[in-house]
């Protein structure tokens, strides 16, 4: 998607000014963000860069402390998690956060359980969506009635991806999808982004492999300590000396001759 | 189909033949023995409440007993007082109680994690209090007398079998239910809730609310034990609705496993075996409970179903790997 099909468009979720301070920690200083449908931006910076606790504001775990959250033009800053979620606000976790105690098919269906929830959405015929998404996810072999449990740390990760995706989001925030995954299932993830993308969904991905959020990124925005210090497409930002400084540190003298 | 498949078609029909057998119980035991079966069965009912609270849900409640004591003296009003049948009794048995029980429910599920069982303590120790000394509504310290047996349509369940059968009706039209609600979405958001309330809230679950349905849902079941207990004892007494009483039910369920109905099953039966077929004990009982579940909690931390199923499981995988082996 370039720039100008953006202009005439209206974004799905916009930011405005957002600001987050944990004591005297500042987490996210007047971030200003927009993501349309159908684009991929990505989220990144070094550890601790604030990154996670953006996505956790966006959803509503953490309040804001300053700013607002708009989702289709409304403004959703205060409302609870669950209801931006059924307002089409999809994410997954860092670490997968799995139905642990169920079965892979049961995880499967509380997706589809949050399409239903929704209001104004077909609920998804998961019988055909279910083997799909599985097999866009490499996970086509797996057993259902398996408990999530047996699953490879990779494959859980896959399978939450999975499971966001049957729940029909509009906006999909990915934390490190692709972090401890081997080469091939980084992949997988790169495929499911796109299976969100042709399905107009708006994604959000924070990572920390740049070779995946270069090659699937149509804009990058990069933190660090809690400041969007660049935004812009993959080459500006490879580019971009402010960001090289803060990958590789070093002084302020240093970059600058 | 894939919404079809069958979570757990072994103790499905495990239970089928358990009720089967059990319903021929009056036919070849003493009086005695179908009475105790019969007071088994409300106890069922309670586990089962437990079962959907914490089994399903994960969340642990303390005060099990004293909503069946509320649907036991709600019973006991309609029967004495106002002279309404069985049926409205039971009918508002359930429905108080699990209103109560979703009206606490939505306060104290504010309270996260173990603070929600700690109010429950508070909860049931309060209950106790209102049993012994509002008079109006529990006949206060003396109790309530003379309540009557099971009416349908004229009917009267006069003897100890035909109470035993309406009994076993209520159980096993309770135990389908829940199996429902298992593979229902609200069913499902319960155990999203269990296994991560974070997760939970991230798939548009309203987490309060649905806590507190499961909480009603549980406060039902206890509802429908209590007012079974009022019509099969005739006398009710705010010293069976205790906070041990409370304790026994979570034993037994900890005891067969939260894993299904069947647990609850497995551990009303197997406690009511010790308490029967050890009267001589009875004082050493508490003792025998404490150790008990320590040393199941060690051992076999998912109880005797738990167990069951890991053993089924690994002779499972042992004849596949000795098929494979004879190929």
């Amino acid at each position: 998607m370039n720039a100008f099909a953006n202009a005439e468009k209206k974004p799905k979720l916009v930011l405005v000014d957002v600001c987050k301070n944990f004591g005297g920690v500042t987490a996210a200083q007047d971030i200003q963000l927009e993501i349309y449908s159908g684009e991929v931006v990505g989220l990144i910076g070094p550890n601790g860069a604030g990154k996670t606790t953006l996505i956790n504001l966006i959803t509503g775990v953490y309040p804001v402390s300053r700013g607002k959250i708009l989702f289709d033009g409304r403004e959703i800053t205060h409302q609870p998690t669950y209801k931006r979620a059924l307002e089409g606000i999809g994410r997954t976790f860092q670490h997968p956060h799995l139905l642990d105690r169920c079965d892979v098919l049961t995880n499967g269906i509380t997706g589809s359980d949050m399409a239903a929830r929704k209001r104004g959405i077909q609920k998804v015929d998961l019988a055909k969506e279910l083997p799909r998404l599985l097999a866009c996810a490499g996970l086509e072999g797996i057993n259902l009635s398996d408990p999530v449990s047996k699953l490879a740390y990779g494959q859980q990760k896959l399978l939450e991806v999975v499971r966001v995706l049957l729940s029909q989001p509009q906006i999909l925030l990915l934390d490190e999808p692709a972090a401890g995954l081997n080469n091939r299932e980084a992949e997988y993830v790169s495929a499911l982004i796109q299976y969100a993308t042709e399905k107009g969904i708006g994604v959000l991905l924070i990572e920390h492999s740049m070779e995946l959020v270069m090659s699937v990124c149509d804009r990058i925005t990069v933190l660090n300590f809690g400041t969007q210090i660049a935004t812009g497409t993959p080459e500006q930002i490879q580019s971009n000396p402010e960001v090289i400084r803060a990958y590789l540190g070093g002084g302020d003298s240093d970059a600058e001759n | 189909m894939l919404q079809k498949s069958k979570k757990n078609p072994v103790s499905a029909m495990a239970m089928t033949a358990f009720a089967l057998l059990l319903a021929l119980a009056p036919v070849a035991t003493s009086v005695y023995t179908v009475h105790v079966i019969s007071v088994a069965m409300i106890s069922y009912l309670c586990v089962l409440s437990v079962y959907v609270l914490l089994g399903l849900c994960g969340q642990n409640s303390f005060a099990q007993a004293g909503l069946w004591g509320v649907g036991a003296y709600l019973a006991g009003n309609i029967l004495l007082k106002t002279g309404g049948g069985t049926l409205t009794a039971f009918v508002v048995a359930i429905a108080g109680t699990a209103l109560l029980a979703f009206v606490l429910g939505f306060a104290f599920f504010r309270l996260k994690q173990y603070y929600f069982t700690f109010a429950s303590i508070g909860l049931m120790t309060i209950l106790n209090g209102v049993f012994m000394n509002w008079e109006p509504f529990s006949g206060g310290a003396v109790g309530m007398k003379n309540i009557p047996t099971f009416t349908f349509f004229g009917w009267q369940a006069t003897t100890e079998q035909s109470k035993f059968y309406i009994v076993l009706v209520v159980c096993i039209v309770a135990t389908v239910l829940i199996g429902l609600l298992f593979r229902s979405s609200l069913g499902r958001a319960f155990m999203a809730i269990r296994d991560n309330e974070m997760t939970a809230d991230s798939m548009g679950i309203n987490s309060l609310l649905t806590k507190s349905i499961a909480f009603a849902i549980s406060g039902a079941l206890c509802g429908a034990a209590g007012a079974l207990h009022a019509s099969l004892s005739g006398y009710l007494s705010y010293q069976s609705f205790t906070y041990n009483q409370s304790t026994i039910y979570l034993i037994m369920i900890m005891i067969g496993g939260t894993i299904s109905p069947a647990g609850a099953l497995i551990g009303t039966c197997v406690i009511t075996i010790l308490q029967e077929g050890f009267r001589s004990l009875q004082d050493y009982m508490q003792l025998i409970y404490g150790v008990g579940v320590i040393l199941l909690m060690i051992f076999q931390p998912e109880g005797i179903l738990g167990g069951g199923k890991a053993l089924y499981e690994r002779i499972c995988e042992r004849r596949k790997k000795a098929k494979a082996g004879s190929r």
